[in-house]
């Protein structure tokens, strides 16, 4: 049955003052508290009554989690708090991190990303989200405020489930640190939505290469999809492919090959697994492609 | 004198691209809509309690616990208002009575002090339902075998042209026999036969529907409304209240965006409803946006079969044209548009011999209605795109086979009409000229097909045959003038377009027209409805007779004075000249006070009011089994759409490279809201040809949001696109003009599909021509691996 009259639920709006307080509330009322940033998907959902909460906890400009900031030793870190259009314009992001602009330029629209952050879009967990691919290929690791105090996930053993994640109550993302990327590296996203902007993914493929020693190809390539599995998925398989043999277009044909069979999609409102299938191949072969292009250069 | 360069500023108002009267208010956020009226702390909140059921008897309603609930004023159930409601066949209640016919059809009322007790209160209305077999397709439900939807069909009250079949599932039937296509068949050379879908879309104005109605304690009601149609919602709405139409008043503010869904009654009649069981108090109920997906007005689904042939010449003998309408739970609007598709079901080709069954089935599906051009962008889909492959088999060029078998003045009409004078032939060429049709196609990379698309449309205003026009033009004490009339201003420009015509017709500058606003039934002049593409034709000849009858009774009166013929005076740029005696007057005062006599002998005149109506008084009703007769409709408006685009090998995704549209509009009164209603119409157009569809999975729309129910963006429509339109006069429009704000989107999906069969030799079934639809179907081909 179709909900016709959604309706934002009555809940409590808690802005604490510090970190520390955060977690305690949290903490304190697990499964009936969630902090949010930019709110974009959780209003959306506690409108639709799929998200159920008595307290939504506002993290927005607690100990540093506003701040952007690059360190050419560690790398690039985007406090929870730091809207997608604010990542798309920094310097340093444009210099280092261009794929990443293009991930963040390819969700929703502009007004939108003028509210949603990355972290919400990692936290929301959907295995559809835009920027979560560039973040994972670039080995991002999420700065956690706990209970405990502070610890460090990897953003690869983050997710569990759609709308999952290894999470625990108190549990906030301050930051995400994307290390510096590796020397002669290109990224690219393609997204695939039913029309050309502010769609969700039908599939989102992001791919990102670079030259290394460690491989027999002598390259090393980084292949993450959106919406094909519970969990943005590592198409490790096609990887591994591109790792083993000299990089050649029909090896890209086979790796492409490689992510389109170790997925299983499903089928809803917005695409078929089939055609989902399809768009992997099709989609990963073009990045690769792109990818191969430049780095071949 | 300064005269003739006056009077060149006056008729050079015919064709000018005026500003628009209501922009600097909608562009600043100032102008009024019904959701701003602010009714102060009596307001009440209105909720509706929905079916979950396609199909199924209500068995018991228990009302008790929602009406105790403290801040409840009223709760209402269908019986409460047992008679029926219907624009041409009278076969819904404002609210379900005994049988709900689809998901979301409401079945009792709240109206409540708060939104949130209103909602509290629809959780405690219990509903027992007995579920019944449902009915989902069209053709399955028009056959004898399929549960009734209406058993008492028979019983309704329905004008003379439209055909219920008592006993089915079928609404209206309508039936076009000319000459004899069976035996036509042997004739032909070529024959091409196809079925086609075309899905259910809704029409996503950004502004929901919204009404809010109050009864006064002697019973008087008013209603303010976001509305299409202030005049038909207070005559349906007081006939089944039972009250004169009189005692209903309706208040339409700014409208924002209607295309069709909000013409007739849906949601209104409710807070109606609710208001007369609390006198006194106002009643909002304004839809959430999922209500407005899948609980009002959808475009009906169409599932046709479409058969044509022509000789080895290419020219076009017989078309046999079965389309079955999805109606769903209420057809009392869509047998009309059935009806619609039916009588103009040969499309603009001449054709000798035509036969057509539009049917009309009920379905256990949204309730169709208007939408933009109804029934002919769902009729041309498959007609068009049958004409394309036919001009293909017989070897034809497609534009030389449109131009040898398109509409031309003199010929006879599937109904047996004389078509008159019309541009057909030229808005071919302004097409093919615009997307350069001859040109050799290359596709931009070597994983893209390229191609071009183009098809031709007609329709004609879809209304019964005597819908009228009235319109008053008085003056102020200034010299300015006023024009009241009851058409809506929906974005299409209607009101600058009224202002223009008003200011031509009395000879007054436009900056001088003021349109008398909101339309209010109680002081507004009758309209029919703002819809059919009618407003320019019939408003406007309305108002020019009520300009012209102002301007006669200024010219009497001043040649009274000045002891002159009226013969020999004009009004130009708002000044009374003669050219006999070259005296000059303003207009100031002397619409209002008169002038005086000579020698202080008292005064002539008096206020000056113009009046003005129009009624098309010739359309007669055809004969039920051959769709003949002599005049089916008041006139058609042709026209053209091309597209050059290009098809993604690796998704399937379309991308337009540029396209064109060209319509016959008569005389274009304002050129640049002409081309903004073609640009408008044609992008709605390409959205439902490329993107929307109501997903229904038995009876549930999977996707009742913009998340997943997708519309064109600008981002989509960034190509080059040609307007340029074609002025065969309409004979009884005002300065010429006819209609044009439907038919940009009628030939827009059937255009797409040509262009995707030229670039692929894809035919398929159905819009949207999704990147996944494509694909798959190049993969299923083997023209993708």
């Amino acid at each position: 049955m179709i909900n016709p009259h959604p309706g934002l639920p009555e809940l409590e709006y808690i802005k604490p003052t510090s970190l520390e307080e955060a977690s305690k509330f949290l903490a304190a009322h697990a499964g009936e508290a969630r902090p949010f940033s930019g709110g974009t998907d959780c209003f959306v959902r506690l409108r639709d009554g799929v998200l159920k909460l008595n307290y939504l906890v506002d993290v927005k400009n607690l100990d540093g989690t506003k701040e952007i900031s690059f360190d050419p030793k560690k790398g690039l870190t985007i406090g929870a708090a730091v809207t997608m259009n604010r990542v798309a314009v920094n310097p340093d992001v444009i210099k280092h991190y261009s794929n990443l602009v293009e991930a963040v330029n390819s969700v929703a629209s502009y007004q939108l990303r003028n509210r949603a952050t990355i972290i919400g879009n990692i936290c929301n967990a959907s295995p559809a989200g835009d920027t979560i691919g560039t973040c994972l290929a670039l080995d991002g690791v999420l700065n956690i405020h706990g209970m405990s105090g502070s610890k460090q996930i990897p953003l690869n053993s983050f997710f569990i489930a759609p709308g999952k994640t290894v999470l625990q109550p108190g549990d906030i993302v301050v930051s995400i640190t994307l290390p510096v990327p590796p020397q002669g590296f290109f990224g690219v996203y393609k997204k695939l939505g039913r029309n050309v902007i502010s769609d969700l993914s039908i599939v989102g493929v992001t791919v990102l290469g670079y030259p290394s020693k460690e491989t027999a190809s002598g390259y090393k390539f980084r292949i993450a999809l959106a919406s094909v599995a519970p969990v943005p998925f590592v198409a490790s398989k096609a990887e591994a492919v591109l790792a083993e043999k000299k990089i050649t277009p029909d090896v890209i044909k086979e790796a492409a090959q490689a992510a389109m069979d170790s997925i299983t999609p499903i089928d809803d409102v917005r695409g078929s697994a089939r055609y989902r299938k399809y768009m992997v191949r099709n989609l990963t072969r073009e990045a690769l492609t792109e990818v191969w292009s430049k780095l071949g250069k | 004198m300064a005269n003739e360069k006056m009077k060149e500023n006056v008729s050079s108002l015919i064709g000018a691209s005026m500003p628009r009267n209501d922009v600097y208010e909608k562009v600043t956020g100032t102008a009024i809509y019904t959701d701003d009226i602010q009714f102060g702390g009596k307001l009440l909140y209105a909720r509706v309690k929905r079916s979950p059921y396609p199909h199924a008897l209500i068995k018991k309603i228990d009302i008790s616990k929602a009406t105790a609930l403290p801040g409840v004023k009223a709760v209402i159930v269908g019986a409460d208002f047992p008679k029926k409601i219907g624009l041409y066949l009278k076969d819904k209640n404002i609210l379900a009575i005994d049988r709900v016919r689809f998901i979301g059809e409401g079945v009792a009322a709240v109206a409540a002090i708060s939104n949130e007790i209103a909602m509290k209160a629809l959780e405690l209305i219990d509903v027992e339902y007995e579920e019944l077999e449902p009915v989902f397709d069209p053709e399955y439900g028009a056959t004898k075998e399929a549960p009734l939807i209406h058993p008492k069909l028979g019983e309704y009250e329905v004008p003379n042209f439209i055909f219920p079949e008592p006993g089915t599932n079928i609404a209206n039937h309508f039936k076009i026999k000319k000459g004899d296509v069976e035996s036509a068949w042997g004739k032909c050379e070529y024959v091409v036969e196809r079925k086609f879908k075309v899905p259910h879309i809704q029409h996503v104005p950004i502004e929901p529907h919204v009404a809010v109605a109050m009864q006064d304690e002697k019973g008087k009601i008013i209603l303010w409304a976001s509305s299409q149609s202030p005049f038909a919602q207070r005559a349906l709405i007081a006939e089944t209240l039972e009250i004169s139409p009189t005692d209903l008043r309706v208040i339409a503010p700014y409208v924002g965006g209607g295309f069709g869904s909000k013409a007739g009654v849906t949601m209104e009649a409710i807070p109606v409803a609710l208001a007369t069981k609390c006198k006194g108090w106002p009643v909002k109920l304004l839809l959430t946006r999922e209500e407005e997906f899948f609980t009002n007005f959808v475009r009906q689904g169409l599932v046709s079969h479409v058969k044509a042939g022509c000789d080895k010449n290419g020219r076009v003998l017989a078309l046999k044209n079965t389309m079955y309408f999805d109606g769903g739970g209420s057809t009392e609007y869509g047998v009309n548009v059935t009806r619609a598709a039916g009588y103009s079901s040969s499309g603009p080709y001449d054709i000798e011999n035509v036969q057509t069954d539009s049917i009309c089935v009920y379905t256990n599906h949204p309730i169709g209605g208007a939408y933009r051009g109804f029934g002919m962008s769902e009729l041309h889909t498959g007609l068009d795109q049958v004409m394309d492959e036919l001009a293909e088999k017989a070897g034809l060029d497609k534009v030389d086979f449109l131009k040898l078998n398109g509409v031309k003045g003199g010929d006879t009409l599937d109904t047996g009409m004389t078509m008159h004078p019309n541009g057909l032939v030229q808005c071919i060429e302004n097409v093919a000229k615009a997307i350069n049709w001859k040109e050799v196609k290359t596709p931009s990379s070597l994983n893209k097909y390229r191609g071009k698309g183009i098809a031709i449309a007609w329709k004609a205003p879809a209304m019964p045959p005597n819908a009228g026009s009235s319109a008053w033009v008085e003056l102020a004490e200034d010299g300015k003038i006023t024009v009241g009339l009851g058409g809506q201003e929906i974005g299409q420009g209607t009101f600058t377009v009224m202002a223009q015509m008003a200011a031509a017709a009395l000879g007054v500058p436009y900056e001088d027209v003021r349109i008398a606003g909101p339309v209010d039934t109680q002081y507004s002049p009758y309209e029919w409805q703002t819809v059919a593409s009618r407003l320019t034709w019939s408003m406007g000849n309305a108002v020019r007779r009520a300009a012209a009858d102002a301007r006669k009774q200024i010219l009497d009166l001043v040649a009274e004075a000045w002891k002159e013929k009226p013969e020999d005076l004009d009004i130009v740029n708002g000044i009374v000249v003669s050219y006999k005696s070259e005296n000059e007057t303003t207009l100031k005062n002397i619409g209002i006070y008169g002038i005086p006599k000579d020698n202080n002998e008292g005064w002539i005149g008096g206020p000056i009011i113009g009046r003005g109506s129009f009624m098309p008084t010739y359309v007669t009703n055809l004969d039920p089994e051959t769709g003949q007769g002599p005049r089916s409709v008041v006139h058609y408006t042709v026209g053209c759409e091309g597209l050059d685009i290009e098809i993604d090998k690796s998704t399937g995704a379309i991308t337009v490279l540029r396209a064109a549209a060209s319509f016959d509009v008569g005389h274009a009164i304002n050129p640049t809201l002409v081309k903004a209603q073609i640009e408008g119409g044609f992008v709605q157009g390409l959205s439902s040809a490329m993107f929307e569809e109501i997903k229904l999975k038995k009876g549930v729309m999977t996707n009742p949001s913009f998340m997943d129910y997708r519309i064109a963006t600008t981002a989509d429509t960034d190509f080059p696109f040609e307007t340029p339109y074609v002025e065969v006069p309409q004979d009884d429009g005002p300065w010429g003009a006819r209609g044009v704000g439907e038919h940009p989107m009628v030939p827009t999906i059937a255009a797409l599909g040509n262009a995707i069969y030229d670039a692929t030799k894809l035919r398929l079934i159905g819009p949207p021509y999704s990147g996944e639809k494509i694909y798959l179907a190049l993969l299923d081909e083997g023209l993708v691996k």
